[in-house]
């Protein structure tokens, strides 16, 4: 029994092209290569460059789906050129456009600077109450497993814009801060080393915030990592909400200082014995 | 100024992103519906209080207005908002649950294959959205067939 | 104002259009069961006056008015604000939405109190 995710042969990719020097506006070129099984889009990219169009423009770099470089709109979903199977697409054309919803720079790269704009304006790094402490560290904040578990899947965003690409309110408002930038948010919100919710406040409390998900899930499918957005903002609702009626994050839940001798010894005191050989 | 510079193209989707929820999960669906309903909900709203107001016109202007409603393309219109009605307020519980947090789920470290909040509360879902066309089938027959 | 308080009103108002549409279509749609006429009979002209007699019809109403407005009038905002319009624009529908909701609820409450005041045959 032949099975169309794993059976080598040919396949067609219709690649969108665009070039800002000569085109107003994009076109549709089509190419064959022959796809053996396990190769990604990303590498079926660099054949047919290789081979066929050498003008071929796109952007990648880990091929390991770390970097985040490589959003595409592949069979009318973003994902990431450098982990699809072309074969597990399950269809003889394949279709490569550049990530919606970015201006497209040239053929298959899109601008992400709006994301990284965005990303930057929900200040997205731990906000502490003890400034001094952060400046001049004395020891290191205590954080629980189950503390980093609440935020752990929110860090691993690695800012590949597909959530954006894939999101309805993104389609039409440039200003909404986009689901990257409000799961940020939230991931450092919730972290119980930072009491910086009123310091984003004038950003993110704002019509073109959290209100604006209407909870699509589109971004959640689209995400790589399993950051899941849409969850992160439902939650940043809620802690928005309980905030507006005075039920915010207590001064006294903040990470408290575990003096740097304290933090050797528990260190040493769960550290394998010795080696003596 | 160089006028020749390369200018990027907008490749935003605009309205298409809204309506066109194309390979995406059943989720965004409801989300269009959920816009859609809404908008034709407040529309009617805005229209039944100008309407109802002809009450202060007399007698005869209520009536003819009453007897106008009681045509059958009223009865259709009047039963594609009562199903849009009960969409919106069914979804519109699930939106209510979920936007405050609930039923998504707790946190945790991601490890693949990913299970997403949207998934996890799809359940809750799928009960309700069988509600709303239970209760929309069964006001339908009661509205056409009393 | 912090947008959060702006949606949770939004949300807080969802209660009182339950209850109080849902009462709104029950005693209309299934009126033999609460006032003993028939569906066709309770749009008359004569017992749509006598309803709107009532204190607690007069009160509820106009609470069902404000309550649908804003969460249909704020969720009609939202959906005009997503569209990408200049600064200008977005305080035009801001103040545009605004008004006209205060001009329907305006409309709406004065002629529920016009039906609670009505005197026959002056």
């Amino acid at each position: 029994m032949s099975d169309k995710t794993t059976t080598p042969r040919e396949i067609t990719f219709r690649l969108r092209r665009f070039n800002p020097e000569t085109d107003s506006v994009p076109h549709w070129d089509s190419y064959a290569l022959n796809v053996p099984d396990g190769m990604t889009v990303l590498e079926a990219l660099h054949q047919l460059k290789a081979e066929q169009e050498p003008t071929l423009a796109w952007r990648s770099s880990c091929r390991m789906g770390v970097c985040g470089s490589c959003g595409m709109f592949i069979n009318d979903l973003p994902m990431l050129a450098c982990q699809t199977q072309v074969l597990h697409l399950g269809t003889d054309v394949v279709s490569v456009a550049p990530l919606p919803n970015y201006e497209n720079v040239k053929d298959l790269v899109p601008n992400l600077e709006p994301l990284i704009e965005k990303h930057a304006a929900i200040k997205p790094f731990i906000i502490h109450t003890n400034s001094k402490e952060i400046d001049e560290p004395t020891g290191e904040f205590l954080q629980t497993a189950e503390e980093r578990e609440s935020i752990s899947q929110f860090t691993h965003c690695i800012k590949c814009g597909l959530c954006l690409a894939a999101c309805p309110t993104v389609a039409t408002d440039p200003l909404f801060l986009g689901p990257q930038a409000l799961a940020q948010a939230y991931r450092y919100t919730a972290d119980n080393r930072d009491c910086g919710l009123h310091d984003r406040l004038e950003a993110i409390d704002i019509f073109h915030g959290p209100y604006q998900c209407h909870l699509a899930g589109a971004c959640s499918q689209a995400c790589p990592k399993g950051v899941d957005p849409a969850f992160a903002i439902q939650l940043l609702k809620r802690t928005l909400v309980l905030d507006s009626i005075g039920f915010g994050k207590k001064k006294s839940s903040l990470a408290k200082v575990m003096p740097l001798a304290d933090v050797v010894k528990a260190i040493e005191e769960f550290a394998p014995p010795k080696r003596t050989v | 100024m160089n006028s020749n510079k390369p200018t990027a193209y907008n490749n935003r989707l605009g309205l298409k992103g809204w309506v066109y929820a194309g390979r995406y999960t059943f989720e965004r669906y409801l989300y269009l519906g959920h816009r859609l309903s809404g908008m034709g909900l407040i529309a009617y709203m805005v229209l039944h209080i100008i309407e109802t107001a002809n009450r202060m016109r007399g007698v005869e202007a209520w009536q003819g207005l009453m007897a106008l409603f009681a045509s059958w393309p009223f009865k259709i219109i009047e039963y594609l908002l009562f199903a849009a009605a009960v969409f919106h307020a069914m979804n519109g519980v699930r939106l209510l649950l979920t936007e405050l947090g609930f039923f998504l789920g707790k946190p945790k470290e991601p490890v693949y294959p990913y299970s997403s909040s949207v998934m996890r509360h799809r359940p809750l879902t799928f009960v309700i959205m069988g509600l709303a066309a239970l209760i929309i089938i069964l006001g339908g027959s009661s509205l056409f067939f009393p | 104002m912090r947008e959060t308080r702006l949606w949770s009103l939004h949300i807080l108002v969802i209660p009182i259009i339950a209850v109080l549409l849902g009462a709104h279509f029950a005693l209309m749609h299934y009126a033999p069961v609460f006032y003993g006429v028939s569906v066709e009979e309770a749009r008359n002209f004569e017992t749509m006056i006598e309803r709107g007699k009532s204190v607690a019809q007069l009160v509820l109403y106009i609470l069902l008015l404000a309550a649908g407005l804003y969460h249909g009038l704020y969720g009609m905002r939202g959906i005009l604000r997503e569209l990408p319009l200049t600064p200008a624009l977005a305080k035009l529908v801001d103040w545009g939405i605004l008004l006209f909701g205060l001009f329907i609820f305006a409309l709406g409450t004065y002629v529920t109190w016009w039906t609670f005041s009505f005197k026959a045959g002056g």
